[in-house]
């Protein structure tokens, strides 16, 4: 997800020289911005956002990157909906059940309209659903809500969803990618192209027009169920550049940035009409870990691996203090994470002598990186790389292109460690850890029973004490075995302009409704 | 007329050779440096999920069925589906094209305005302090990477003074910054091109032979000097053309501004064979009707190479 965000703006940092030459210029002249009177209110009705990327598609069903997510999750609504908290709020149903160990049911809002007119009913409800993973579709989402079996609608108001196995996330579920909810009839007879070329939601926001990488224009929806949010039109501009889109905000073009990198909240925060907002993400950057290459296949060696990185040092010169040192496979924030857990601890000598018990023979371990895949994958790289060489690792850096990486993701080719930054889509270990680690997972690389074990009966198991238990039992595995090496879980910036106040999402939703956006007025 | 033909027939046949081979280049290149598939779905999407839209995309077949079928369906002006957007490439192509021809049209314009006049006063008045002056800039914009002026026009005429947009595309105030940034090689290039063509041609002998017949300077300049200095400017003018092309990749991003510079860096991240396949071809043709006009303006100005 940000996974696919992030690498539009590969560009800039591509280039190393560039970025200097960038963050020289750009420090040569802040302290000349003054400006006149700060402007800390506003009349405007059109709110302005800049992201690093366009939009690929209008059509919900079809991506998920999180360029296009930012985008959909506006133009349309889902069932359930996360906010700020981490919590789970009503969306389009109003409140939902476990009404069997294999049945959610889900009741719907009544009076909901579609931005065409069209009322929006349960039939909708199950027809965005089994859309998601109809093969003749052929969407991008077909995975996301795989664990349901089938959909009954006993009438308008609600939605009975059978699950094929007990499913404790379904409602977290449907509140991410795949379960933004389109309009039946209209697509049927518009087509799927027709649809992505001219979308209707039920969301805060009316589509109006896309010039490609140039603009979105977006119209509030004045008979939004939640309230027509602080604005008349909301304008989406791409811009690729982190230099010139900060530029953007400084000079008052923009009214929010996404995507803003820890080295530039100086800037921003120094500016006296801009501030910088912060979520700390929904999830951890990891160097994820081949444990099927020796020496790799150790658990001692890579023991000795994660003891070795000084992650306090990568907080606070890399991401200017913008993050925190995880403690295990669990993101803060997350259903079950354990706040009594230290964080990973740093001790270069006991890192030397579990490398000798181990019997490490200077085997070289790659560290496969992209540039700008996650922000500072490179620069964390290369400080990884000498923290490893100081206790005797023969550690090398490799520089692979995205696209690379994600062909190497399929074939599971990697050779030593590599950059990750699992997303916790579901605000719980089952929608990260599991889905990555787990058997048939893209990180899968290390096999362990009783991590197995737990991890199932977890994912299946709707009595929340036990699966508390789970996840401690395998977090205790986890720390043995490193099938990851957690590195940070750093924060989500914004770029805003004083006069506006917005709470984003740990999600990188960009859900812009009325509880959570306002214009300040004078 | 058959002269003319003969001059240009085998130019015609070297350029669709070209077009062949740049295209084949780019379809091999494309598809054995990444697979576009993984980027489409979500990063945790199973290997069984991969496989599915490999087949649905037609990228399952054996790398020579592909190449067939994106042959035959080029020669109709078929370039296939945007993977990334999913529509007709060709249509998404022809969205960008008006954006890069603005700006390429602008900067190119710009640069000749500027240009050709300093390289001329530079070269009447050489070791002037204006020489030295145009020389001295000529050498900066010559040697400034385009991301970085791109960059610095942002903070200092933009972000400072305030007198410009700092990205995007709208009226002209938009598209003042951009143009110089992307102008500004050409600019310097064609100045001292121009300088040095000029400076030579002053220094042969049917100018000592007008100048000694007592033209006035200024007709020397004009009417002798500068018909025959014009060719080589001629020849770098329409090279440059081409460099703007390039030129405009990084421009673009910088300045976001919507062309197919940036669409074409964006589809290779992508892996979008279908865009990169049509607008390496749109380039390559472009190029190849460039050339074709400096030939003829060649044939115009200078009667040696004129078919006989």
């Amino acid at each position: 997800m940000p996974e696919k965000g992030e690498r539009m703006s590969q560009l800039t940092r591509r280039d190393l020289l560039k970025s200097a030459a960038t963050v020289g210029a750009a420090a040569a002249l802040s302290p000349a911005l003054g400006g006149p009177a700060a402007a800390q209110t506003t009349q405007k009705r059109e709110l302005v956002t800049a992201q690093g990327g366009d939009i690929s598609k209008l059509d919900p069903h079809f991506s998920t990157s999180s360029n296009d997510i930012r985008i959909s999750f506006n133009i349309y609504d889902n069932l359930t909906s996360r906010h700020a908290d981490g919590k789970l709020y009503p969306g389009l149903a109003t409140e939902w059940k476990l009404t069997a160990p294999t049945t959610w049911t889900f009741k719907l809002r009544s009076g909901v309209k579609f931005h065409n007119g069209d009322p929006f009913s349960s039939a909708d409800a199950k027809f965005s659903i089994e859309r998601t993973y109809d093969p003749n579709q052929k969407t991008m989402v077909a995975t996301a809500l795989s664990t349901i079996d089938h959909i009954d609608t006993p009438d308008p108001g609600t939605l009975v969803v059978h699950t094929k196995k007990p499913d404790p996330l379904l409602p977290a579920r449907v509140a991410f990618y795949g379960g933004q909810i389109v309009p039946k009839k209209y697509l049927e007879a518009a087509g799927n192209d027709g649809f992505n070329a001219k979308p209707v939601g039920t969301g805060p926001v009316k589509f109006v027009s896309w010039t490609k990488d140039d603009k979105l224009v977006l119209d509030a929806n004045d008979a939004y169920w939640g309230g027509k949010p602080d604005f008349d039109r909301m304008t989406m501009r791409p811009i690729p550049e982190t230099a010139p889109r900060v530029a953007a905000l400084l000079k008052g073009e923009v009214d929010i940035i996404v995507q803003l990198p820890a080295d530039q909240d100086e800037r921003v925060a120094g500016n006296p009409t801009t501030r910088v907002a912060g979520a700390l993400y929904a999830g951890l950057y990891v160097l994820a870990v081949n444990s099927k290459r020796p020496p790799l296949d150790n658990p001692l060696v890579k023991q000795a691996l994660s003891l070795a990185i000084d992650r306090e040092s990568i907080v606070k010169e890399l991401w200017r203090g913008r993050g925190i040192v995880p403690s295990g496979m669990i993101a803060k924030g997350d259903n079950h994470f354990d706040p009594k857990l230290p964080p990973l601890a740093y001790n270069p000598g006991a890192a030397r002598d579990l490398l000798k018990k181990a019997g490490y023979k200077n085997e070289e371990i790659t560290i496969e990186t992209t540039v700008a895949y996650v922000s500072n994958d490179k620069q964390m790289s290369e400080a990884i790389q000498g923290m490893w060489r100081d206790v005797g690792v023969n550690v090398k850096v490799e520089v692979i292109e995205y696209s690379v990486r994600a062909q190497k993701n399929r074939e599971k080719s990697f050779k030593g460690v590599w950059w990750g930054d699992p997303t916790s889509t579901l605000g719980d270990p089952d929608g990260m850890m599991w889905r990555l680690l787990g058997p048939g997972g893209i990180n899968d690389y290390w096999r362990h029973p009783r991590f197995d074990e737990l991890g199932n009966a977890a994912r299946f198991s709707v009595d929340e004490k036990f699966r508390g238990e789970a996840y401690r039992e395998m977090t205790k595995i986890f720390l043995e075995n490193f099938p990851w090496l957690p590195v940070i879980q750093p924060y989500e910036d914004y770029g805003l302009q004083k006069y506006v106040e917005f709470t984003p999402n740990p999600n990188q939703q960009f859900e812009i409704r009325k509880f959570n956006f306002k214009f300040k007025r004078a | 007329m058959r002269g003319v033909l003969g001059f240009l027939a085998p130019k015609l046949l070297r350029a669709l050779i070209a077009v062949w081979l740049v295209t084949t280049v780019v379809f091999v290149v494309m598809r054995l440096s990444g697979d576009p598939v993984p980027l489409l779905l979500p990063p945790d999407a199973p290997i069984s999920e991969i496989e599915r839209v490999r087949r649905d995309l037609g990228l399952d077949r054996p790398l020579p069925v592909q190449y067939a079928t994106f042959l035959g369906n080029a020669l109709r002006g078929d370039f296939g589906r945007s993977i990334h957007f999913r529509v007709p490439a060709w249509q998404v192509v022809i969205d960008y094209l008006p954006a890069t021809l603005e700006l390429g049209l602008t900067a190119f314009g710009l640069a000749l305005v500027v240009a050709v006049p300093i390289g001329i006063l530079s070269a009447v008045k050489r070791n002037s302090a204006l020489d030295h002056a145009a020389m001295g800039v000529a050498l900066v914009g010559q040697s400034a990477p385009t991301f970085f002026l791109g960059i610095l026009f942002i903070l200092t005429l933009s972000l400072k003074v305030g007198w410009f947009p700092t990205s995007g595309r709208g009226d002209w105030t938009n598209l003042v910054l951009p143009a110089l940034t992307l102008g500004a090689f050409s600019m310097a290039s064609i100045t001292r091109l121009t300088r040095s063509a000029v400076l030579d041609v002053l220094r042969q002998d049917f100018v000592r032979t007008a100048r000694a017949k007592g033209l006035p300077e200024p007709g020397v300049v004009m009417k002798h000097a500068l018909k025959n200095a014009a060719l080589p400017v001629v020849t770098i003018t329409g090279l440059q053309f081409g460099t703007l092309l390039g030129g405009a990749v990084v421009t673009e991003t910088v300045f976001a501004w919507p062309g197919i510079g940036r669409l074409a860096i964006q589809s290779i991240y992508n892996r979008d064979y279908p865009i990169v396949q049509c607008t390496v071809f749109l380039s390559a043709i472009l190029f190849i009707v460039l050339n074709f006009a400096i030939d003829i303006l060649y044939g115009v100005l200078d009667p040696r190479v004129r078919p006989r």
